[in-house]
């Protein structure tokens, strides 16, 4: 598949915006995804995540701004555009009294496939998601993450440069769950662009390179995770269950570059720390050299949740 | 080809429902031959006769009546499988007559006829009013040979046969029979002619209409929005829906058509026409499915609309009862019945087969059955693809 990806951004969009009567559900959103990047749209219910990739997708009209994938400007009737992209809705958008092949093989001609190229896709489709023993049953039979797995193979038919995955793992079993996660690292290793939609934090932070924040249809933030923890002026807490020479350990700790606070507590010292995966070496090397005897240690990472709290004044499941 | 894609999904879930292989070809079919049978027909009168010992006088009357123009008589064996055949409707009425027939005759004694029938009906009028006629006839050549050999011009058999002779050298009383107005359309049709053609219609509109439950189904699953996902454009997607509900309706029309024909002997007029009025129609229950289907918000709300309008415009059009019947009742509801495109349909079908008509006779009806489909379409399409992309 043909793409002009000459800046090395599979997607560019800017300023869209979208109105339904007097209620503004996407204000100006803009942002860009490079080829092999997952892009995390991070968002409660209602933020303006679906709306906005409907958009990007085709299948909303926008009331201003532009799209472009691969280079190809994005409407309703862009079928060049289209050709580059592969929708997984939040909602299962399968044919329940088809099975998993002929629900494959309708939507692979749809993307223009035929013929024996048509039956080696949906065979390696198949085994991507797992559901090859199961092809010629009812997908109306499938367990829940049978169906998810299927409604993400659609998605992959047609090898498209942009893959969006509305959040996908929505009343999801955990083992399912996981699994689709896992697929969804392996694309974005495979060098595909990966736009993923999400209020789960965790999946958030798992999958994705990039982020962007979004609440009552604008970013509010974007940037890697790291990006957007600083940009809020959140910090990693250690806590270390020590004994010894405590007030001598929390003194030279406290020295330390990158370390906000040391306090010694009933258990240990506590410690306010810029990143704490960086420090923790150093932390537990002055910590031996000063007396102190460390026998467990406690890191909350400062987290999205935290973050998204900040921004927007509320919780992500709100 | 992706719209025939498309179709062929929608053809394939239908066709995977086992019941509605039933409800679309068979019922219909089980319908005209029901209603058929109970109607009985326009056919011609069936008459059954029965003489213990055939005479030279039965012999007469059963010819005479063999002789009549549209009555058909049957020779049965006995008084009981006479009877029988009444009551099993295989004919109208039986004519049984008494052994010694011509002996009673000849000797001057009176003979009483058994005649059995059922309900009074339109074509029991005629067997009576063709029985009475045949035995007035052997009846007053009897009486005749009988004043002749009274009043001495010989024996009763010579003047019998001079009586039968001048019967038949007398010329007779001739009825000229003038029609005024309109020739009544159902006149002349087969039994299952009219229900072919009232149950055609209606199952079309009906079953297609029904078909406008998938495609809400289609759109609340969110698979229509995922064609419009792919690199298909929205006519592409809408084209195919239609063309779906099309050859549903087309494949059910063809079948009955078919069947009553091939079944029944059921008489279409100039075939090649009916099925052109057959497709057009087929055409605009599709655009009337794609409008409902862009209306509605349910699946089982577009079901229970489309059976509530395609059996009140069927009743309203002239497909449960004959627009023949409506037009003597009324011309405001004759008028009004021509508000629906199956009164069109069935004025088309009419004209074929009533009056032998030809394309010409036709078009007109061809014409407004278009614009129906152009309205329905236009109207249709427009509004899916209003709430599938706005």
């Amino acid at each position: 598949m043909g793409s002009d990806l000459s800046n090395g951004n599979v997607l560019e969009c800017s300023d869209i915006r979208k109105t339904f009567g007097d209620f503004v559900a996407v204000d100006g959103v803009g942002f860009h995804i490079g080829a092999g990047e997952t892009y995390g749209l991070l968002g409660p219910n209602g933020a303006g995540k679906t709306t906005t990739i409907s958009i990007i997708a085709g299948l909303l009209e926008r009331d201003g701004g532009t799209v472009l994938i691969a280079g190809e400007a994005m409407d309703p009737e862009a079928t060049a555009a289209k050709r580059h992209v592969g929708l997984v809705p939040q909602d299962l958008a399968i044919y329940p009294d088809l099975d998993a092949r002929e629900n494959l093989r309708f939507f692979g001609r749809l993307y223009g496939l035929r013929g024996s190229e048509l039956d080696h896709r949906v065979d390696e489709v198949l085994d991507i998601i797992e559901l090859r023993d199961r092809a010629n049953d009812r997908s109306d039979e499938y367990s829940g993450g049978m169906k998810r797995r299927l409604n993400i193979g659609i998605g992959l038919l047609h090898h498209p440069t942009l893959l969006i995955l509305d959040e996908p793992t929505v009343g999801v079993d955990p083992q399912s769950r996981n699994a689709i996660l896992e697929s969804v690292e392996r694309l974005g290793e495979e060098g595909m662009a990966v736009l993923y939609t999400t209020h789960y934090m965790e999946e958030a932070e798992r999958l994705c390179d990039r982020i962007g924040i979004i609440d009552h249809g604008t970013i509010k933030a974007e940037g890697t995770q790291r990006d957007l923890v600083q940009l809020v002026g959140q910090r990693d807490r250690v806590r270390l269950v020590a004994t010894g020479n405590l007030a001598a350990g929390s003194a030279a700790l406290g020295e330390l570059p990158g370390i906000d606070d040391a306090a010694v507590t009933a258990q240990g010292i506590d410690l306010i720390v810029e990143n704490a995966h960086d420090e923790l070496p150093e932390i537990l090397s002055v910590a031996s050299r000063t007396g102190v005897s460390v026998g467990g240690v406690d890191v909350d990472t400062a987290n999205l949740e935290a973050v998204f709290l900040h921004l927007t004044g509320r919780a992500l499941r709100e | 080809m992706k719209s025939v894609a498309i179709a062929g999904v929608s053809l394939r879930r239908f066709f995977r429902d086992r019941s509605n292989v039933f409800s679309v070809f068979l019922f219909p079919i089980l319908l005209v031959l029901l209603l058929g049978s109970m109607q009985g027909g326009a056919s011609n009168p069936r008459l059954g006769f029965h003489v213990e010992t055939p005479d030279a006088f039965s012999t007469q009357l059963l010819e005479g009546l063999e002789g009549i123009d549209g009555l058909v008589v049957k020779e049965l064996g006995s008084e009981e499988a006479a009877v029988r055949a009444v009551e099993r409707g295989e004919i109208e009425a039986a004519l049984m007559l008494p052994d010694g027939y011509a002996a009673t005759l000849q000797s001057g004694g009176e003979v009483e006829l058994h005649y059995v029938s059922r309900t009074q009906t339109e074509q029991l009028q005629g067997i009576n009013t063709a029985i009475g006629s045949v035995v007035g006839q052997q009846s007053t050549i009897l009486r005749t040979a009988r004043f002749a050999e009274e009043n001495g011009a010989g024996a009763f058999d010579e003047a019998l046969a001079i009586a039968t002779e001048a019967q038949m050298v007398l010329p007779p009383v001739e009825v000229v029979a003038s029609t005024a107005g309109e020739p009544f359309a159902l006149a002349g049709l087969g039994q299952f002619d009219i229900y072919a053609q009232t149950m055609l219609v209606l199952f079309i509109f009906l079953t297609t209409l029904q078909g406008a439950a998938a495609l809400v189904q289609s759109r609340r699953l969110g698979v229509t929005r995922r064609m419009l996902s792919t690199p298909t454009p929205a006519r592409t997607v809408l084209f195919g829906e239609g063309l779906s509900r099309l050859a549903i309706a087309l494949v059910q029309g063809l079948v009955i058509f078919l069947g009553t024909w091939l079944i029944f002997g059921v008489d279409w007029g100039n075939p090649l026409l009916a099925l052109v009025v057959l497709a057009v129609f087929a055409l605009v229950s599709s655009g009337a499915a794609m409008l409902l289907g862009a209306v509605v918000s349910n699946d089982q709300q577009a079901g229970g609309l489309a059976t509530m309008i395609g059996l009140g415009l069927a009743a309203l059009g002239g497909a449960m009862f004959p627009l023949a019947v409506f037009e003597l009742l009324s011309t405001t509801v004759w008028r009004v019945a021509h508000i629906t495109p199956h009164a069109w349909a069935l004025e088309s079908f009419e004209e074929l087969v009533g009056f032998g008509g030809g394309f010409g006779d036709i078009a007109g009806f061809l014409l407004i059955l278009l614009g129906y489909a152009a309205v329905f379409f236009t109207l249709g399409t427009w509004r899916l693809r209003a709430i599938l992309t706005r």
